[in-house]
């Protein structure tokens, strides 16, 4: 099988040279057939990295180690979910898998733009290919994933890193490689768009969707990879300027930088420079940074090792990308000439280009801070680094203006405003924003700089953009003579970019709120002995004892805290470290954590002693965390709106205005009584029986109760009575009932251990404490609605472009564009 | 024309040089040394009191640790573990949590400062490192 794949990269790497060659040629002596033929071999490539995949994945599930890739990252007792995931854990299959994104993306990017495009596409389909042949080739000369070994193979493999078998990391990779990947449809369209010299705004319109989607799923990646650093790595927080993550933020700082100044070169026809090389940076830090994870250039937790034949091969294809890519506008520059000046600093266009300049100097540091150490060793001979807190002295005046600018550039009028026109607009958000720092400051006596100031400009901000929304319904309702919520919803339906996109802010906002709650956080470390405490803000904790448990496939640390706040014990914490098999030298950390909107108690077991029942601790109190998980759920529905199809929301346009807004209204309460009874179920297992012998713990101490607590009759294969729920098991139903009682009783944590150990002797009914499966799905659930719908727009915008030939399509965005005018006027009216 | 030329390049110019002052000032104080023990203990003197990424390896079996208290003293030497010459060797300090891959014969990464008593980490300064935590350097080489 393993000489089927080589072949098949092989084979990979012959098509796509072939259809970067027949498309040029046919492209430029004009021939249908040889452009059709390149088409066609480019969707071959497709498939033939679907069956390539196919063996790999394959060899993965069937256990086929005489592939050395396999053996380094599987083996044989792995879940099936993450024998999947192993494809992309090492260094040879992210490649290959980064070759199949590319090919499945620019094959639908091809043909979907097919026949709109149609000047573009040759072009298109030989950089997506050159493209493809780097990685290729990189696979075929040096990193071959279907490497056997030449003598004896081992029967049995190494496994993956424990730290990778983990439900985030099983999504996070693949949600950063598809914005990553997805970049390269951009930049393949721009480079065409020089090539043909067809620099008119139809090249823009092809790529905007596909910007959008990428950003979204870098954006998701990145909040993923956030997720796993603080609930799984155990740092206490969630950023840390390493290297990795920071090359995933480069090209989203570019990539938002470029969502805004589309816009300008839509309306204004202005910056067309600027949004080429966009672009082309874009992509370039794509490259870059995958450059820098995968070759040892800089030292990271999560880089995958020193490889300096890598290093030369990608240093070669970023010179030849930029050089080419440069080169190419440059030659264009002509074509490229603004039609329009800036009329005036006081316009949106001049906010816009501020917010361009900024993000792009965060990318930039950003940049310098990342390579700084390689750069001084380079120029002084001495490695110098720097740490967190210069990023975060440079970073947080960048991510303040930016803020400002979110809500100052919707109050600006395009062209230009005048002080005396946009003084009323700025009323109430600043209202807004100062009574949010009065709030904060003075209130809750956080310092000005820089989380008070944060908090005054969210304040600012959602004044903004409440504003917007509100004047935006009253103009609508008074034209169309809705009610204002029909207004709202029609609004929004009408002009999904713009208001898809205040949205997006309102998350950014939260995300803000988030970082700020910074401020007051709290980090301690400590050895408790058995039966001590220690105060950690307005939470007492006090260790109950270690507990060693072993389930088969790891060993299992527990420590039993129990948290108290004024004196009464309000909630037990239970942070744990597992070391698995064959990776005893390497224990995964469990971390505790417990969540309220206002501030997560977080809790790592960082040693402790069986002996003694001591623990080591690291206790963290993180305020508002939450509120960047949120925001970013908030973030994938905005962006999601904006992605939607021109069609939807039909129903709020609907000329009838009433049974308009009955429609809405109903389809409102769905979602709000879905929404509900979700939530309801969520808590349902706190349901209100008495019975004593009831299924449900009525209160989370009892459901803790139950996790700790494993079924005896011996049939059930060691379940906890909370998941002992077989109709027959009369010993869970009785022991259930045991518990309730006890918990009636008043008895706590230790009595109720005690007593089953007395009642059933020893310990053998005490199960490892699941302290977090189920509040961990009920935080993943925002999200999770977020990706869904995401995807689910991404399908339609997909199905939507395929249906604009049709002809009635064609005035869409000459009319929103209008619509668009109008809306503006009549609020410089107002 | 030539007057606008003038301006943007005035405003250019401030620009940049107010730029750089700043990050030449936060550069100052947000700098570290990456350091080996060799390039840091033939010279002892000279680095005293400057923020340092020490590189080396624990000495097997010489990390203590103080009853009851999260204080630790061990020495680091410049060569791993393997190689015959241990090279230079520095007595350190630190309180707080040790990282799971922190034992003997690691290889660490140290922030803090060299004092006459020795190199004195700071809170959260250990850094080990684990080769075979992505991927074995050994079968990268193939």
């Amino acid at each position: 099988m393993a000489s089927l794949g080589t072949f098949l990269l092989l084979a990979a790497f012959v098509t796509c040279s072939y259809a970067a060659v027949v498309s040029v040629v046919g492209a430029r002596r004009r021939s249908r057939r040889l452009i059709e033929s390149g088409i066609g071999a480019f969707y071959l490539i497709c498939a033939i990295m679907t069956a390539a995949s196919a063996v790999l994945i394959n060899a993965f599930l069937t256990g086929d180690y005489s592939i050395k890739y396999v053996v380094h990252y599987s083996d044989s007792v792995q879940p099936i979910l993450y024998k999947l995931t192993s494809y992309w854990g090492g260094l040879d299959g992210s490649i290959m898998f980064w070759v199949f994104l590319l090919s499945i993306f620019g094959s639908l990017a091809v043909y979907v733009n097919r026949e709109r495009h149609r000047e573009l596409i040759p072009y298109v389909v030989a950089t997506i290919s050159s493209v493809n042949m780097f990685f290729l080739f990189l696979m075929v000369a040096h990193k071959n994933p279907f490497t056997t070994y030449l003598t004896a193979a081992p029967a049995e493999g190494e496994g993956l890193n424990p730290l990778l078998q983990n439900f985030y990391m099983a999504i996070h990779p693949p949600s950063l490689y598809t914005g990553f990947v997805g970049m390269t449809i951009p930049f393949a369209f721009g480079i065409a768009a020089l090539i043909t010299g067809h620099l008119d705004d139809s090249w823009l319109r092809a790529v905007r969707r596909w910007t959008m989607f990428s950003w979204l799923f870098l954006s998701f990646g990145l909040t993923l990879g956030m997720i796993w650093a603080y609930e799984e790595l155990g740092w206490g927080g969630y950023w840390a300027w390493d290297p990795v993550e920071n090359a995933a933020l480069l090209p989203w700082f570019t990539a938002t930088a470029f969502l805004h100044s589309v816009m300008v070169q839509e309306r204004r026809s202005m910056l067309r420079v600027w949004n080429v090389t966009l672009v082309i940076v874009t992509f370039f830090l794509t490259i870059f940074g995958t450059f820098m994870t995968r070759s040892g250039v800089v030292q990271s937790v999560h880089a995958f090792g020193d490889d300096p034949v890598l290093a030369r091969l990608f240093i070669g294809f970023m010179v030849v990308i930029l050089t080419f890519s440069f080169g190419l506008v440059i030659w264009r520059l002509p074509l490229l000439k603004a039609r329009n000046e800036l009329d005036s600093w006081l316009s949106r266009e001049a906010a816009f280009l501020v917010n361009n300049w900024v993000m792009l100097f965060a990318a930039l540091f950003v940049l310098f801070g990342t390579m700084f150490p390689t750069l001084s060793e380079a120029v002084t001979g001495t490695r110098l680094t720097v740490a967190g807190p210069f990023f975060n002295k440079w970073m947080t005046p960048v991510g303040l203006v930016l803020l400002m600018l979110t809500g100052v550039g919707p109050l600006l009028a395009w062209r230009r405003s005048s002080l005396s026109n946009i003084a009323p607009q700025f009323t109430w958000p600043v209202v807004a924003g100062v009574a949010s720092a009065a709030l904060a400051i003075g209130y809750y006596r956080i310092p000005f700089w820089p989380s008070g100031l944060c908090f005054a400009l969210c304040g600012f901000v959602v004044g903004t953009i409440g504003q917007e929304f509100y004047k935006g319904a009253a103009i609508r309702s008074r034209n169309t003579g809705t009610d204002l919520f029909t207004a709202l919803v029609g609004l929004v339906g009408k002009n999904k970019r713009r208001y898809g996109g205040y949205i997006v802010h309102i998350g950014i906002v939260l995300i803000c709120f988030g970082f700020a709650g910074n401020a007051r956080k709290l980090d301690e470390q400590m050895l408790l002995k058995l039966g001590a405490s220690t105060q950690i803000g307005k939470y007492t904790i006090k260790n109950n004892g270690v507990k060693l448990l072993d389930d088969g496939q790891k060993q299992m640390t527990t420590a039993y805290l129990a948290v108290f706040v004024d004196g009464k014990e309000i909630d037990g914490l239970y942070p744990a470290q597992w070391r698995y098999r064959r990776h005893e030298q390497e224990p995964t950390t469990e971390v505790a954590i417990r969540r309220t909107p206002a501030e997560d108690l977080y809790a790592v077991l960082g040693g402790f002693d069986l002996a003694d029942q001591s623990v080591t601790l690291q206790v963290v109190v993180n305020p508002l965390v939450n509120w960047i998980w949120v925001g970013f759920g908030i973030m994938a529905l905005g962006t999601g709106i904006a992605l939607l199809p021109e069609r939807s929301f039909a129903f709020a346009l609907a000329k009838m205005p009433a049974e308009a807004a009955a429609t809405t209204v109903a389809l409102l309460f769905i979602v709000l009584l879905s929404g509900g009874t979700t939530l309801s179920a969520q808590q349902g297992m706190g349901g209100g029986e008495n019975t004593r012998t009831s299924f449900y713990a009525r209160n989370p101490f009892e459901k803790q109760m139950q996790h700790e607590i494993v079924c005896t009759c011996g049939a059930c294969g060691h379940q906890t009575l909370a998941e002992c729920r077989k109709d027959n098991c009369a010993t869970s139903h009785e022991m259930r009932g045991t518990l309730a009682a006890m918990v009636d009783q008043g008895m706590n944590h230790d009595q109720i251990i005690q007593a089953f150990i007395a009642k059933y002797g020893g310990e053998e009914m005490l199960g490892a404490p699941v302290d977090k499966g189920f509040s961990r799905l009920a935080w993943l659930f925002p999200y999770l609605v977020g990706a869904t719908s995401a995807i689910a727009v991404g399908f339609a915008a997909v199905k939507w472009t395929r249906h604009a030939d049709a002809p009635a399509a064609a005035p869409a965005p000459l009319d929103s564009a209008l619509e668009e005018r109008i809306d503006d006027e009549l609020r410089d009216l107002d | 024309m030539t007057h606008r030329y003038i301006k943007l390049g005035l405003t250019a110019a401030v620009l940049v040089l107010a730029f750089a002052g700043l990050m030449w000032s936060t550069l100052q104080d947000g700098t570290e040394y990456f350091k080996h023990v060799d390039e840091v203990m033939t010279n002892p003197q000279a680095w005293e009191g400057k923020p340092l990424q020490l590189h080396g390896y624990v000495v097997p079996g010489s990390i203590l640790k103080r009853q009851d208290t999260l204080e630790y003293k061990f020495k680091v030497q410049n060569n791993p573990i393997r190689d015959v010459n241990q090279g230079h060797v520095v007595e350190a300090s630190y309180t707080g949590i040790v990282p799971d891959t922190f034992k003997g014969e690691a290889e660490v990464v140290l922030r803090g400062k060299l004092t006459t008593s020795g190199f004195h980490t700071e809170p959260n300064g250990v850094v080990a490192k684990c080769p075979s935590k992505y991927q074995e350097k050994a079968s990268a080489g193939s």
